[in-house]
């Protein structure tokens, strides 16, 4: 598989009429060339990372090999991604889908999107731009004077001791805070949001927007809770914001409204 | 852990790179853009959490209560989460905190034990006016960036998150009442009126949150009813919404009328 990637990334270069391969909806690829823009390949960035033996075990406090390994997963599946980008003549691949898993002995990282580029352009960037934003977002974003940068990522997974047993006992009948897993998650948390911040600002982002986060113990090892955080890098193109001033409309399809009886009960 | 003078080391760090104009959000492109046409720049991603360990409290076969225990847990769980999150956003010189999210996870943390957690992005107002509420705090709000635009529009300021909560028990059904009604299409009058009790309790609470910030109105009110980890019986409602108050004059525009062609 890898020989795959490499003989992509290498650059067979594609004729201008072979025909585009493209994960965009209709509506997205019609925006695109109002745009002046128009979709040129699907292309895939892939890989996979050890994490240490025993590193859940036996690790307390920040566990540092996977936090690496994820950090490293996710930097080179998105630095093929840009090469394939760059090999099919792309300016940048919006729609990136991420699939991130974490296991007990690898992280997998596998990012899709499609490349874009200015219709007719045969001469892409050095650094091709990577977006999680649907190309409906790259649209309204260019009208508003920003443009997608890159992903801007971070995870942290931190040891939570438990309660010794004769606190579990007392606590048991109590309304308590239960502070050693709360600290776990606030350094986690603390560690990821800073690893994402630093990844967007070395991208020299002026911010980074559609944040996910994914948080909680690890179903493998549930001593250690993990937090992790992926967005898209942005950065203002023109001058300033242009402020985009939305109409307000009324639309006239068919009613939606349904009865639902479990939505009665606030279980939908 | 209280406030954010107990945050890990290294937030001071992070906290310094957004007040120097870097930003993060969970908003969405359409929420950002509307964020920023209301008039307020996205400051941070801003997050409170407390894993919380709710205590015992018996309860009787056939009578209904409200469980005080259970319930008190329920806020004050609730209420640490977001004081630690209008922390951080004051922490940044914020005026509110938008699209405020407040969830709770089970995980197996041991039994009775709960992830109380909030998350939002915190804003601020580009004409350097202050929008925080009548308690000097950031204001927060659930509504998403397109509703907050709208409200905005139409002359309201959100004030707070308000909510109410109320842990209630509801009876079983004796033998005699389950045999009585066998066969027949009845109404169950104990079950109906211990929901009604306890949504009562739920709504007047979340009223009064409201009153207190000086709110005229909540809007987005949803009623949420959650048996958690507790069995068929016991029964959580929560309701929750936006306070706002009117402040100015209404200027939305008439929609315009459209027949899209989606499906």
């Amino acid at each position: 598989m890898l020989q795959a990637v490499t003989s992509l990334s290498q650059g067979v270069h594609r004729p201008d009429d072979r025909a585009v391969t493209s994960d965009l909806t209709v509506d997205e690829s019609l925006l695109l060339h109002a745009l002046g823009w128009e979709p040129v390949d699907l292309v895939f960035g892939v890989s996979v990372t050890a994490v240490q033996a025993g590193a859940w075990t036996w690790g307390r406090g920040q566990l540092q090999s996977p936090s690496d390994a994820h950090n490293l997963a996710v930097s080179t599946a998105s630095s093929r991604l840009r090469q394939e980008c760059a090999a099919v003549g792309g300016h940048g691949v919006v729609g990136v889908r991420a699939g991130v898993e974490i296991h007990p002995r690898h992280v997998d990282v596998a990012l899709v999107g499609t490349a874009v580029r200015p219709i007719g352009s045969d001469r892409p960037p050095v650094q091709p731009f990577v977006s999680g934003l649907s190309a409906r977002d790259f649209a309204l974003l260019a009208a508003a004077g920003w443009s997608p940068i890159g992903l801007a990522f971070g995870a942290s997974f931190v040891y939570a001791p438990r309660r010794d047993a004769a606190t579990a006992l007392r606590q048991s009948r109590q309304n308590v805070e239960l502070t050693n897993p709360t600290q776990a998650l606030y350094a986690a948390r603390e560690a990821a949001m800073e690893r994402m911040q630093a990844s967007g600002l070395a991208l020299g982002a002026q911010g980074v927007v559609g944040v996910q986060i994914a948080e909680g113990p690890m179903t493998f090892a549930r001593h250690v809770i993990g937090f992790t955080a992926r967005g898209t890098a942005v950065r203002l193109l023109a001058g300033e914001h242009r402020t985009i001033t939305p109409d307000i409309v009324l639309p006239l399809n068919d009613a939606v409204v349904q009865f639902e009886a479990e939505a009665l009960r606030g279980r939908r | 852990m209280t406030g954010p003078s107990d945050l890990p080391s290294g937030a001071e760090h992070r906290l310094e790179e957004l007040r120097g104009g870097f930003f993060t959000s969970d908003l969405s492109v359409n929420e950002f853009l509307l964020v920023k046409e209301a008039g307020f720049h996205p400051l941070g991603f801003v997050m409170g959490s407390s894993i919380y360990h709710t205590g015992f409290q018996g309860r009787r076969w056939s009578k209904s209560q409200e469980l005080t225990k259970l319930t008190e847990a329920m806020y004050n769980a609730r209420e640490l989460a977001m004081t630690r999150m209008e922390e951080e956003a004051d922490e940044l010189g914020a005026d509110g905190v938008v699209g405020v999210r407040l969830d709770v996870n089970y995980y197996e943390w041991g039994s009775d034990a709960a992830e109380f957690i909030a998350l939002g992005t915190a804003v601020k107002a580009e004409d350097g006016k202050s929008y925080r509420n009548r308690l000097g705090k950031p204001f927060t709000s659930d509504l998403s960036g397109q509703d907050f635009w709208t409200i905005m529009q139409t002359g309201h300021i959100p004030q707070g998150l308000v909510m109410g909560t109320c842990v209630y028990h509801i009876a079983h059904r004796g033998l005699g009442q389950a045999l009585s009604s066998v066969g027949q299409n009845v109404e169950l009058p104990n079950f109906t009126q211990a929901l009604y009790e306890a949504r009562e309790l739920a709504m007047t609470r979340m009223q009064d949150e409201g009153t207190r910030l000086g709110a005229t109105g909540i809007v987005g009110v949803r009623l949420e009813e959650k048996s958690h980890q507790w069995g068929s019986h016991t029964i959580e409602f929560l309701s929750i919404g936006t306070a706002v108050t009117k402040t100015g004059e209404v200027s939305l525009p008439k929609p315009t009328v459209i027949i899209s062609l989606d499906n």
